[in-house]
């Protein structure tokens, strides 16, 4: 239901054209049936002025009403006995008018008033009836718009919410393996797993708050992500990323790949002796984007066999939950895991370009 | 060539972080620290320091609107340190050389040291320095580029030639050469070997890495103004913003 307070009011000039119309059109074709009968034709004409006389006020008073968000009941109370008294002065006037003019013969007499005002009263009920018409369809419209962005409010704070969270699991090991660093005096190394930390948390801290980020950003904080796991496995990690053409500016949910990585290193590499690959695919066709990413692994884990595949899996599930989200219907997330163990994950999107950034060379002192 | 260095940031370890990083390098001579703007600004004018670093979030005047007061005359080469991204790109307005971003990566202290060494030969009209700039401006394919190296597998020796080389990674102290999707450990630290390369085909995209100028398939803006490149062969490799320059020179001159 509409809001009481300040009510968007249809304009009055809208309101008076589409009130004013009908009533000028029926006019001018009852005017026609009576062409060359002057007082006819006056009379007519002095109708029209009724009307107009008892429209202006009545649609002030209307607007009045309707910005306050007065009841239905009391409006249609005020309404009617106010464009009664409209209805009989207006009419009182333009009869007065008549007869001084002699288009109506005789001296003015009051039945000719009551004998009038009903249609003028009549008109009067209609043009409100209008206004309130338009009234209602522009509030309606206020309403669809108002849902429409609560909608997508409601989206953005449950994709908010759905913002990958840090794994504790992962900072903790990391910064471990950092204390390690500096207890054995490999300083380089050690700051350097410092400031790939400090890159990607702040990646993920960011408050910028857009749901999507080109492939390449995309890309660059997972390679972000990967150094750090590389310098923790050493060489039981390896890695090979294919990227297709016209892919790099590609449209993909921000910190789409990285739970994946993050959940392949986890559960497939790290926890087998001689490690093992991971394989990023990502290609372009036609109007969808695939991204395929594979990783040895040690098979179906014993908590994905028992109930549904993949329902144990924070990460797995925030991604699945973002993308339905994001793309609704227009998606598709598959997980599998082969004979071998080797795990895979195939996803398809719609490809869309981001917009381009704004790529201004440095200004630089010379 | 020394370059004299004015450290401002008002937390002391900060300042520790960086006089301690540039006593590495023999070149670099701190001649001050301080703690705030108004003390860099006097000490900027009485000094007049090569390059400054310069903390961005500092109690009372910015690192920002230090520089911005001083005439352009004035100004030294500046990098800005921030510990969120947020300032950085503005740091560009008040001609930053470059900004680096806490905690501090070694590689790209490096790369922005590199970059000052070169912007400071430049100023004061010395084009002799072994720098970026002179390594562009070098005649391409001298007899002095090798078109082959030996790389030792097990007992064998075989030879990776230049022209098969997509990208070369640093690898501690050694230079990895990938071919093919193999990766081939030559005996010689990246830095070396950059300067031993035609840089007409080969060029440089990072502290540790450099490529091969064919093999470039795609280049994309990052939104922290580094960029992805793409090889030919899908290989994304991450160019740093200090070399962002040199790498679309190279790339929108003759292949």
């Amino acid at each position: 239901m509409p809001i009481a307070t300040a009510r968007r009011l249809p304009p009055l000039w809208l309101t008076l054209l589409v009130g004013w119309t009908p009533v000028l059109l029926g006019t001018v074709v009852a005017a026609l049936t009576v062409l060359g009968q002057t007082n006819q034709l006056l009379n007519h004409a002095l109708f029209l002025l009724a009307f107009t006389l008892g429209s202006i006020p009545l649609g002030v008073v209307q607007r009045r009403l309707w910005r306050r968000g007065t009841s239905w009941r009391r409006s249609v109370g005020v309404l009617l006995a106010f464009s009664l008294g409209l209805a009989f002065v207006s009419t009182t006037v333009v009869i007065w008018v008549a007869t001084r003019i002699g288009s109506i013969p005789g001296k003015f007499q009051w039945r000719f008033v009551f004998g009038s005002m009903d249609v003028v009263w009549f008109v009067l009920i209609a043009f409100c009836a209008i206004y309130m018409v338009i009234g209602y369809y522009v509030s309606m419209q206020e309403e669809r718009l108002r849902a429409l962005a609560a909608a997508a409010l409601a989206r953005d704070a449950e994709l908010r919410a759905l913002r990958y969270q840090l794994h504790p699991h992962f900072l903790f090991n990391t910064l471990n393996a950092i204390s390690t660093l500096v207890v054995e005096q490999r300083t380089h190394d050690a700051t350097r797993m410092i400031a790939r930390l400090g890159d990607f948390l702040r990646a993920t801290l960011d408050g910028d708050g857009a749901h999507e980020v080109s492939l390449a950003d995309e890309l660059s904080l997972t390679e972000h992500y990967l150094d750090i796991e590389k310098a923790r496995l050493g060489e039981r990690l390896t890695i090979s990323m294919q990227i297709g053409p016209d892919t790099l500016r590609a449209a993909v949910p921000y910190l789409l790949l990285q739970p994946l990585v993050e959940n392949a290193i986890r559960h497939g590499i790290a926890p087998r002796r001689e490690g093992g690959h991971l394989e990023i695919q990502v290609t372009h066709a036609g109007e969808r984007l695939h991204l395929n990413l594979r990783n040895d692994g040690l098979g179906v884990p014993e908590k994905l066999s028992r109930g549904a595949p993949d329902s144990s899996s924070v990460g797995l599930r925030n991604v699945r939950e973002r993308l339905e989200r994001l793309y609704e219907h227009n998606h598709a997330f598959e997980l599998t895991f082969a004979e071998d163990g080797c795990c895979q994950v195939l996803i398809d999107l719609p490809f869309r370009r981001m917009a381009v950034q704004a790529a201004k060379p440095p200004a630089r002192l010379t | 060539m020394t370059m004299r260095v004015l450290v401002v940031d008002d937390e002391p370890l900060a300042r520790r972080g960086i006089t301690t990083r540039l006593s590495t390098h023999a070149d670099m001579q701190v001649i001050g620290e301080v703690g705030d703007g108004e003390a860099a600004l006097s000490a900027i004018v009485d000094n007049a320091p090569d390059l400054v670093f310069m903390d961005v979030q500092m109690p009372g005047m910015s690192g920002l609107e230090t520089l911005a007061l001083l005439s352009p005359r004035e100004r030294p080469l500046a990098i800005f340190l921030t510990a969120y991204d947020q300032f950085a790109l503005r740091a560009f307005d008040v001609h930053a050389l470059d900004y680096l971003l806490k905690p501090i990566d070694d590689e790209r202290f490096a790369e922005a040291l590199d970059h000052a060494r070169d912007m400071l030969a430049l100023r004061r009209g010395r084009d002799q320095q072994p720098g970026l700039q002179a390594l562009l401006s070098a005649p391409t394919a001298g007899p002095d580029h090798p078109s082959r190296f030996a790389v030792r597998t097990g007992n064998r020796v075989i030879f990776v030639a230049a022209r098969d080389i997509d990208w070369i990674e640093a690898m501690g102290d050694y230079a990895g050469l990938h071919v093919d999707g193999k990766v081939h450990l030559l005996r010689e630290p990246l830095h070396q070997l950059a300067h031993r390369l035609d840089p007409a085909q080969f060029v440089r995209i990072h502290r540790s890495t450099i490529v091969r100028v064919d093999r470039i398939a795609e280049m994309e803006a990052l939104s922290n103004r580094d960029s992805l490149l793409r090889l030919h062969d899908g290989t994304p490799l991450r160019a740093s913003r200090t070399y962002g320059d040199a790498l679309r020179t190279v790339l929108a001159g003759p292949a």
